[in-house]
């Protein structure tokens, strides 16, 4: 039975619809796409049809990690889907803000396909039900605020008039709890520092019997007093009546009030461009209303847990503001955590890359422990890395293409991912063959450099690792100090141009580069703990992760361990957004965030 | 003929009913669009007088020409979905003025000035392409032509103006 | 009669090119995925943003269906299949699909959401580029045949199809026919990595239905408008006029779904500078050498 049926008894024709729809299953991924591929999980192939509108969904499939914030926006996510609307779940998951889950099962490949099977049966049998309930949760609340035409940056919680303009405010609907989200509107006009009244000074005038009063928007408003316009609400304007012509305008006071010059001309007529003189203006100089739109967290082209809040000026990015919803606290369970516990609790920080993370406790934790380990080992972990460098960036250009709507490229790299994330050594050279020419006809595709070059350019001089930082010639890889890397033939890959084709082109020639490597290393085999006696000391690691030089220090009491710090690149990346789509158009820009592989679970508050 | 009748008065009520939408809404869009399907009714009126080539030449121009009026009025008219419902009308006693005299004017124009013989039935549609064709290449030729050159010389000083000092390093 | 015969050949070929976007999404052949997603669109509930333009919302797919269907009515299947054989043929195809556009704008400012109203407007400017390329190889097709009743735009092709005879004129009117459908590489205005479905979004249940009906017949009428202006319509040896243009018109429809995959989405700005940069004097261009041509060899 599936609690977000719709109202209705399943007879007849509903019947015949709900089979219908139970072999029509759309699917809206939370986390995201991203983390689906990464666990392992072949979507479509389940029969599911990911959508990229909730409206156009009827499973919410959540797998993956899904911290309270996230739940939250889940429950924003649930709540746009339209009925009949179920919830699938793989995995243990706490969803306190949800309904229980129609149908669960675990977090595989297996578990995915019996799992959308039951979910056919759900449907056929109870898409209609003759009750059913609301879902309201309190994110979902609304409230009223009060805004001026004019001056957006004017925004009130009861109606009145405006304090700059002395026009009616306009009601506009909001989220009431997103209070800790609310940008600051009162910083949009930069020069409005002092709220600027016009009554007290029309006290000064005398109430000469030729003076007149008009509202600036509404000229044929005329009255003998001050006071405000009954059609807009505006305060009135003092106007000399026709008999004095060469009335001096300077003592009118106009000259104080900087932020709204009204010009008249004969007819006391105000255009409109000086009417929207006070909205703020963008860089190509086309005044488009400004809205505030939320891209995310789990937006289609976007990775899963990262919040965009645009500001956009028609189609250019206004201003910007990221958040990753998918926070991480503390790394060390308190007090203190085993250390195969402590490698178990890294590994599933970030599900995009396990084994970077894993790679990076260990050689942590035997750096404390001062252990050596064989250059056997050795080189069969860095086979691990590397292989999931590939998948990661197998993974990326997933991503990359779903954004920039490249259908067969998303595709074929979602297959290669899947494929590598278990590969064995002998399925590697076998699939090398197909990595190699998905990557040749991407170089060949037409219209490619043309829609990359030159777009999310970054300064020269800011802070980044990994591909991001490579594309711009900066070379601070951590493989170069890894003597056995270097032994096995290692070499960054660097270009020149900072733009997202550079960034392109760097993971693409990563992955030829890698599968040399992992040739060379001979041997793949995943990070295994070695034990730690109980020793007291600290020890830290640098691991190159797909995404940059992550880097953990931790310290150990008694063989516990007691502090762990982890520095991720993509803590550093994500600053590098807002000034880079700063006044880009809205495909641009979005390109440019997916250019730098952020990995927002790895980002941590 | 009375079916005929009919539906030039039907689309031209809709035409005039459309017209005074533009100015009864508060919302800019819906005023620009109002505009456009009164321009469609009027391109209908054209189709139900048999003049086939003008009434789809109408309806086509005018729906492109209007949504670009559409995206203009959004661009420089603040509250444009109309929820403030503010009056935003001007001037409205000259503007009455002006659309009586034109009115005046427009049917002192279509009934006093000679047009001619009339003709028993309208040409057939292509015979209408063929004479409008020759008419635009013969007579109205030089009409057409400096029509066209102005369009084409208001084009380019409208990007001249419009467009911004390409910067140094602007490489789109 | 034939009204009736034609409309329900479109609800076919609908399926059909259904069927053809189905195969270019997921690369399965799939006959039954269209009725199931049809008779499952059906049974949704049909939800109304909170602020919206009520009149613009409902009125933008059934606008959509009727500017496709319109078009369609000048569309001559076979000599005699043609619902109205209009004198002002080939430009009456261009006015019905203008509305696209209007269609579009409605449905991008109707629901008072961000990713709507991008679209839309995205589409306009996608407008602003593609329109000229329609309306001016169009001109040099009517130069051909001398006259704009469709029907005599394909008999005037029966020694040399218009594709060899202008063949710039094809390029561009093909491009510029899957920009006005927006399908991929011009897929702004519902493109899902942008916008999350841009116009699309907002829409569920049966408007879904209808606008997705809509979308599929324009793709069809654009497909039947290149068919009958470039490729010889109905003509073509030993089958009958109807299957000639049916074969015809679903060859460019896969044509139109499964090349435009292949590339990533394109830039507005680069669009709007490449026709009018190359496109226009493009066709400026061709049209002169039509007449020439047509002058030439009488």
């Amino acid at each position: 039975m599936i609690t977000g049926a719709r109202l209705g008894t399943l007879t007849g024709f509903r019947r015949l619809i709900a089979s219908a729809m139970s072999h029509d299953l759309n699917v809206f991924l939370v986390p995201g796409p991203d983390i689906a591929r990464a666990q392992g999980l072949d979507i479509e192939s389940s029969g599911l049809q990911p959508v990229a509108s909730p409206r156009h969904a009827n499973v919410l499939l959540v797998m993956g990690p899904v911290t309270p914030a996230l739940q939250e926006a889940t429950a924003v996510i649930y709540a746009q889907m339209v009925r009949p609307r179920s919830l699938f779940v793989l995995g243990a998951q706490d969803l306190s803000s949800l309904p229980a889950a129609d149908v669960e099962a675990e977090l595989s490949q297996q578990g995915l396909i019996e799992g959308v099977n039951r979910l056919r049966r759900v449907f056929s049998e109870s898409a209609f039900r003759p009750s059913i309930s609301d879902f309201d949760v309190p994110i979902l609340q609304i409230r009223i605020e009060y805004t001026c035409s004019m001056h957006p940056e004017i925004v009130q919680d009861e109606p009145g008039s405006c304090p700059r303009c002395g026009m009616f405010l306009i009601p506009r609907e909001v989220q009431s709890m997103a209070e800790h989200r609310h940008m600051n509107h009162q910083k949009i006009n930069t020069d409005a520092e002092i709220p600027v009244t016009f009554t007290h000074n029309h006290g000064d005038h005398q109430h000469d019997a030729s003076m007149e009063y008009t509202c600036p928007m509404h000229p044929d408003v005329v009255q003998n007093e001050p006071g405000s316009c009954p059609r807009c609400g505006m305060n009135l304007e003092p106007r000399e009546s026709q008999t004095e012509s060469d009335h001096d305008h300077h003592h009118m006071d106009h000259a104080d009030q900087g932020n709204m010059n009204m010009d008249h001309d004969d007819m006391g007529f105000m255009s409109m461009i000086d009417v929207t003189k006070d909205l703020p203006r963008s860089e190509d100089g086309l005044p488009m209303e400004w809205i505030d739109a939320p891209f995310g967290p789990f937006f289609p082209g976007l990775p899963g847990g990262l919040l965009l809040l645009l500001t956009l000026d028609g189609d250019a990015v206004a201003r910007s503001e990221t958040h990753c919803l998918s926070e991480n606290t503390e790394l060390v369970q308190s007090p203190s955590m085993e250390p195969p516990n402590f490698i178990e609790r890294l590994t599933c920080v970030n599900p995009l890359s396990p084994i970077a993370y894993r790679l990076l406790a260990c050689r942590a934790l035997e750096h404390a422990a001062g252990i050596d380990i064989s250059a056997e080992t050795a080189r069969a972990r860095i086979g691990a890395l590397e292989r999931e460098r590939i998948a990661s960036h197998l993974g990326w250009l997933a991503l990359f293409a779903q954004q920039t709507g490249f259908d067969w490229l998303m595709r074929r790299a979602a297959s290669l991912q899947l494929k590598f994330l278990t590969a064995e050594f002998q399925q590697i050279k076998v699939l090398k063959p197909s990595v190699l020419a998905l990557i040749k006809r991407l170089q060949q595709t037409p219209l490619l450099k043309s829609r990359t070059a030159n777009i999310g350019q970054l300064m020269a001089d800011i802070v980044s690792y990994g591909p991001v930082a490579r594309a711009a010639g900066i070379d601070n890889d951590a493989r170069n100090d890894d003597k056995i890397c270097v032994a096995l033939g290692f070499t960054a890959v660097k270009q020149i141009r900072n733009d997202v084709l550079a960034r392109l082109q760097v993971r693409l020639d990563e992955i030829t580069h890698t599968l040399m490597l992992i040739e060379a290393a001979d041997a793949v085999v995943v990070p295994v703990s070695n034990t730690v006696g109980k020793i007291s000391s600290s020890g830290e690691a640098r691991v190159e992760t797909p995404r940059g030089m992550a880097h953990l220090q931790l310290t150990l009491e008694n063989g516990q361990v007691m502090t762990a710090q982890l520095d991720a690149p993509s803590t550093y990346h994500l600053n590098l957004i807002n000034p880079m789509i700063d006044q880009q158009e809205l495909g641009d820009a979005l390109m440019a965030v997916n250019s730098l592989d952020l990995s927002p679970w790895e980002v941590l508050q | 003929m009375t079916a005929q009748t009919f539906f030039i008065g039907f689309f031209g009520v809709a035409a005039v009913w459309f017209g005074i939408v533009v100015f009864r809404t508060f919302s800019m869009v819906r005023s620009a669009l109002a505009l456009l399907f009164s321009q469609t009714a009027l391109g209908a009126m054209f189709l139900s007088m048999q003049v086939e080539f003008l009434g789809v030449l109408q309806i086509m121009m005018m729906a492109t020409e209007m949504t670009i009026m559409a995206i203009f009025m959004v661009m420089f008219m603040m509250d444009p979905g109309g929820l403030g419902k503010m009056d935003m009308t001007h001037q409205k006693r000259l503007s009455l003025a002006v659309g009586i005299v034109s009115f005046v004017a427009a049917v002192a124009v279509a009934v006093f000035i000679d047009w001619g013989p009339l003709a028993s039935t309208a040409p057939d549609a292509a015979q209408q392409t063929v004479d409008l064709g020759l008419e635009l290449l013969g007579r109205s030729m030089l009409i057409f032509e400096t029509a066209g050159i102005t369009i084409l010389t208001s084009m380019i000083a409208a990007i001249a103006v419009a467009i911004q000092p390409l910067k140094r390093n602007d490489k789109s | 009669m034939t009204t009736v015969f034609i409309l329900i050949s479109l609800v076919f070929g609908a399926y059909l090119v259904a069927v053809i976007e189905d195969w270019a999404l997921t690369g399965r052949f799939r006959l039954t995925a269209p009725v199931f997603s049809a008779l499952a669109l059906l049974g949704r509930e049909s939800v109304l943003p909170r602020k919206l333009d009520r009149v613009f919302f409902e009125v933008a797919p059934v606008l959509l269906l009727l500017s496709a269907v319109l078009a369609v009515a000048v569309v001559p299947l076979s000599p005699d299949l043609i619902i109205t054989d209009l004198a002002t043929g080939a430009l009456f195809i261009n006015a019905a699909l203008v509305y696209v556009l209007v269609a579009l704008l409605m449905a991008g400012w109707g629901p008072d959401g961000a990713y709507a109203m991008i679209g839309g407007w995205r589409f306009l400017g996608q407008l602003i580029a593609y329109a000229m390329l329609i309306v001016m190889p169009l001109t040099a097709v009517v130069m051909r045949a001398e006259s704009m009743l469709t029907t005599e735009i394909v008999v005037s092709q029966a020694g040399l199809w218009n594709i060899v005879y202008q063949p710039v004129g094809f390029v561009l009117f093909f491009i510029a026919a899957m920009a006005l459908a927006f399908l991929p590489p011009f897929d702004l205005p519902t493109s899902k990595g942008d916008l999350a479905g841009g116009v699309e979004a907002e829409y569920s249940g049966v408007r879904l239905a209808v606008f997705r009906l809509g979308r599929l017949v324009l793709i069809i009428t654009l497909a039947a408008a290149t068919v009958i202006f470039y490729l010889g319509g109905w003509q073509g040896p030993w089958l009958p006029p109807w299957a000639w243009s049916a074969i015809k018109i679903l060859v460019v429809t896969a044509v139109m779904l499964l090349g435009g995959r292949m590339l990533p989405r394109i830039r507005e700005a680069h669009l709007l500078s490449w026709c009018w940069i190359f496109g226009i004097p493009l066709a400026l261009l061709n049209i002169f050498l039509v007449g020439v041509l047509v002058l030439v060899f009488p």
